[in-house]
């Protein structure tokens, strides 16, 4: 069966993220830090790099007929600006916090670090309560309260009229934010001339369209139509943590597949390199901190239906207006807590 | 005047509530699920059913309570002399508990059946099988709705490919075995029970039967209510005793009417 195969993808394109990620330390947060605070400048460049990738990579998928992009969460035409700003808000800060987002704790657990493992359980728990549990009527009111339907779902739709056709509108708007993000990516002499973020850059954005690709096309089902996805880590998270709880009664999916499949792939890079190592806290302070982290980018990251990666490549990728709300979201989060008044310091675990 | 509830009240109240069903439940015998359900207990009049054979496949946990995947399959043979006649889904939380019903035949090959259903809340679903012989088996299973974890959902639906349909058929079925039938029809299965933007409620508009003919004998009929998913899908099993042509036919409110017909080899 074809739900099968897609849940074999799914881990194979963990594995793959899991290795790109453990060998490049492929990760906003330090990549934001680096940036707008101390340390390295180029990881925020392979983050633009990816997305500059997964955008041109999607948006051919979906031109070609091979993936109906407009099938995915994203482009949403009705939905609430302020929870999807508030919610990109929480969980930039949550990332800032817990010293890195939920694919990148995924992958530190694969490399022995402990610490992660308490973000991405209170990551998950918070997710989900957020979704279904306990925080999710207030999610459900606040939504109602704010909700506001937008003329255009993505931002091609938006630019698309009577002397733009669809087709020319989408590939001015890729040309644009993909070329904006590739040059800005290149416009750093230390990325240039490091070809393992380059190439990460790259191999990120293409797992990104291989994820597509495999729920969009190879799974597709005409009798379950189901929305077509690819990486994100929010729900998947969650969902990892209830499907290890109620395998017995709920389905194996793509996302779930894909958490273990990072996790896995991060260790077979970490291991055979001695890069393995167990690590802890030393200090309740940090453990606290690190909590509160994971809660907030659960919390944020169910609000704005997605994380550093899921809104930040994977809805980005789509040109979905809502993504670049979320993304906006995520970064001001971010700069929060680098610079200005609430800013922290790098925690000391 | 204030109340002040100490801490040996509240452990006093807390063992009360604790203990107030089982002393109900003792007191009188609970009712079996069917006997709450009128359609149910109707069904079952005053047969003894048993709960053996029949298996009803729900996740444990829905996100999703507008389209939740069901299987109900009833492990008897299916010969002339003895077979499931049909099977009767009920889902006692919704608004109104029948979801649908199943009619087989010996040219079913297998009582089994895959659909997706709504469901309103956490709760009870069960199935009542008939057989020729009389016999009733039935079971139920627990399931828990929570409300949808996704933001946002698009209320409307394309108008234009109301009642297209889609089927899949085994190319050829073997001598003797059965092939699994899987289908669907565009139809938003309208409740009745919704009210648009305006506050009018919107009338009940569903698919109310699908009927299965090969070689024009009808040999395998399902009958719709409006606790099944939009869109409805069904898979179930044909068992044709040689080549020949399935007819299905769907028929909605509003005297719409999709018919498909498959070619069947038996080699």
């Amino acid at each position: 069966m074809s739900s099968g195969t897609v849940i074999w993808l799914g881990l194979a394109i963990g594995v793959a993220f899991g290795v790109v990620a453990q060998l490049s330390g492929f990760c906003l947060q330090s990549g934001l830090r680096g940036w707008w605070g101390e340390g390295d400048p180029r990881k925020v460049r392979t983050f633009a790099l990816a997305a500059a990738t997964a955008i041109v990579a999607s948006q051919a998928l979906d031109a070609a007929g091979l993936v109906p992009l407009g099938r995915s969460i994203y482009p949403l035409a009705t939905f609430s600006i302020p929870v999807m700003l508030i919610g990109g808000v929480l969980f930039g800060y949550g990332m800032i916090l817990a010293n890195g987002c939920g694919a990148r704790a995924l992958v530190l657990l694969g490399g022995g670090n402990i610490r992660s493992l308490l973000v991405l359980l209170v990551l998950g728990i918070s997710a989900q309560a957020t979704l279904t549990g306990l925080l999710a009527p207030a999610r459900v009111d606040l939504a109602a309260a704010s909700s506001a339907t937008l003329a255009d779902r993505t931002l091609p739709d938006a630019l698309a009229g009577a002397t733009i056709g669809s087709e020319a509108a989408r590939w001015i708007a890729v040309a644009a934010i993909a070329g904006l993000l590739a040059v800005f990516a290149f416009a750093n002499r230390a990325f240039r001339a490091s070809p393992l973020q380059i190439a990460a850059g790259l191999a990120v954005g293409l797992l990104i369209a291989a994820g597509w690709y495999a729920t969009g096309n190879i799974g597709a089902d005409e009798f379950d139509p189901q929305p077509v996805a690819s990486m994100t880590f929010i729900a998947p998270i969650a969902g990892s943590i209830q499907y290890v709880m109620l395998s017995t009664g709920v389905a194996l999916t793509f996302a779930v597949a894909l958490i273990g499949g990072v996790i896995a792939g991060s260790a077979l890079a970490a291991v055979p390199r001695g890069r393995f190592r167990l690590e802890g806290f030393t200090n309740p302070r940090a453990m606290l901190r690190y909590i509160l982290g994971g809660a907030l980018m659960g919390i944020g990251g169910a609000l704005a239906l997605g994380c550093s990666i899921g809104q930040g490549l994977t809805g980005l990728s789509t040109l979905a207006l809502a993504s670049f709300v979320a993304v906006g979201g995520i970064l001001l989060g971010s700069l929060l807590g680098i610079r200005g008044p609430l800013r922290l310091a790098p925690p000391t675990p | 005047m204030p109340t002040t509830i100490t801490r040996r009240d509240a452990i006093g109240l807390l063992a009360g509530a604790a203990a107030a069903p089982l002393l109900a439940r003792s007191a009188a015998a609970q009712p079996a699920w069917w006997q709450t359900i009128p359609a149910a207990a109707a069904l079952v009049g005053d047969a003894q059913p048993s709960g053996q054979g029949i298996a009803i496949e729900l996740p444990l946990v829905s996100e999703d309570g507008s389209a939740v995947d069901l299987a109900v399959a009833v492990d008897r043979p299916m010969t002339q002399d003895a077979f499931v006649e049909s099977i009767h889904v009920f889902a006692r939380g919704n608004p109104s508990p029948e979801v649908a019903e199943y009619y087989f035949s010996p040219l079913s090959g297998r009582a089994a059946v895959a659909t997706r259903i709504r469901l309103n809340q956490s709760q009870t679903v069960g199935a009542v099988a008939v057989l020729s012989t009389g016999e009733v088996i039935a079971a139920a299973r627990d399931v828990t709705v929570t409300i949808s974890g996704c933001l946002a959902r698009d209320d409307t639906y394309a108008a234009t490919d109301i009642m297209q349909t889609r089927v899949r058929a085994p190319e050829r079925i073997a001598p003797g075995g059965a092939g699994e039938v899987t289908t669907l029809v565009n139809h938003p299965m309208e409740t009745g029970l919704r009210t648009d933007a305006a506050g009018t409620v919107l009338p009940e508009d569903i698919v109310r039967r699908l009927i299965a003919t090969f070689d024009r004998a009808t040999i395998f009929e399902a009958r719709f209510h409006r606790s099944v998913a939009a869109n409805p899908y069904l898979r179930f099993f044909v068992a044709p005793p040689r080549s020949g042509a399935l007819v299905l036919r769907w028929e909605a409110d509003g005297g719409r009417v999709a018919e498909e017909r498959l070619d069947l080899v038996v080699s």
